[in-house]
């Protein structure tokens, strides 16, 4: 519940939680770029789209991760406004989603869960 | 026009710019953020000093959002393909390759494969946040005295966009000086 007559948290919800998915976004694809070669050339936009030159597989990370980034914030936008959000829902998707997104930026985690997906597949 | 700027290579100089220039700024609204944010408390403050506090706050978290995006932009999309340029057949010099120098010599290697791989990452976490920071304080303003759960959720994520940038700029300072891009 609103706790002071202040404006919903809804707007500010899909915000904190649109950073916060594209942040795991970020962290998945370093994973499967990680283990999978066909996902790394499929990712690297400088070569496939021209979004920049030279830049490899990294283009494609950081180019979906935005547009996860700002295409989760527009729905999340549209589908909270107005709205009180439990807040403490709102910390938890956050917090998860955050956490998971710098682990899986973290080289010794990534690299061992890419290895792990390699050695299984 | 500074005698050093003519010794600056086109590289050095965007290097500059990615790392020191929109660094420092980056550095400074967050400070200035960080001290809003943190004494934007009624009890802290009067009415009149909320107000100031907040137009601070707006400003400065408004900037390092803006600032995070063009370092990660001018990172990725300028400097960073300096740096993991491939190295033409026969070359011996690898000065001008700088990963491909630091992958070579196993005492170097870690610069690369730990420091550059977390760096070029983890640097992009910071725009994301710091946005969302910047919307929160616009959209709240004033109000967010009263909303101190939301400040507490603020002033977090603000502070991990300044350590996804400090971990950035802090391997990017050192992988510069263990192989610059020139």
């Amino acid at each position: 519940m609103q706790s002071t007559d202040t404006k919903p948290n809804g707007p500010v919800a899909a915000a904190f939680i649109a950073a916060a998915a594209a942040c795991f976004t970020l962290g998945l694809l370093v994973v499967l770029n990680d283990a999978n070669a066909d996902i790394s050339k499929a990712l690297d936009f400088s070569k496939n789209y021209g979004l920049g030159s030279g830049v490899g597989p990294l283009s494609g990370k950081v180019a979906v991760s935005t547009i996860v980034y700002v295409v989760s914030w527009i729905g999340l936008h549209v589908a909270f406004r107005g709205k009180e959000l439990p807040w403490r829902n709102v910390v938890i998707a956050t917090s998860v989603l955050l956490g998971l997104g710098f682990l899986l930026t973290f080289p010794p985690a990534f690299e061992l869960i890419a290895d792990t997906i390699k050695g299984g597949a | 026009m500074p005698e050093f700027f003519g010794a600056l290579t086109s590289r050095e100089t965007w290097a500059l710019v990615h790392g020191m220039t929109l660094g420092a700024l980056f550095l400074l609204a967050f400070g200035g953020g960080l001290a809003s944010l943190y004494s934007l408390r009624a009890s802290l403050v009067t009415e009149e000093g909320v107000q100031e506090r907040t137009r601070r706050l707006r400003l400065g978290t408004t900037v390092m959002a803006v600032v995070a995006w063009l370092t990660v932009i001018t990172g990725t999309f300028i400097v960073y393909p300096w740096y993991r340029a491939g190295v033409p057949v026969g070359t011996t010099d690898l000065t001008d390759y700088p990963k491909a120098k630091l992958v070579a010599d196993a005492a170097t290697a870690a610069w690369h494969n730990f420091g550059m791989e977390w760096k070029e990452h983890i640097a992009w976490m910071a725009p994301f946040l710091a946005t969302a920071v910047a919307f929160a304080v616009a959209y709240y303003g004033v109000q967010l005295i009263r909303r101190g759960e939301i400040r507490r959720a603020v002033l977090v994520l603000f502070v991990l966009a300044f350590v996804a940038a400090g971990v950035a700029g802090l391997y990017g300072a050192l992988i510069t000086k263990a192989a610059p891009v020139a």
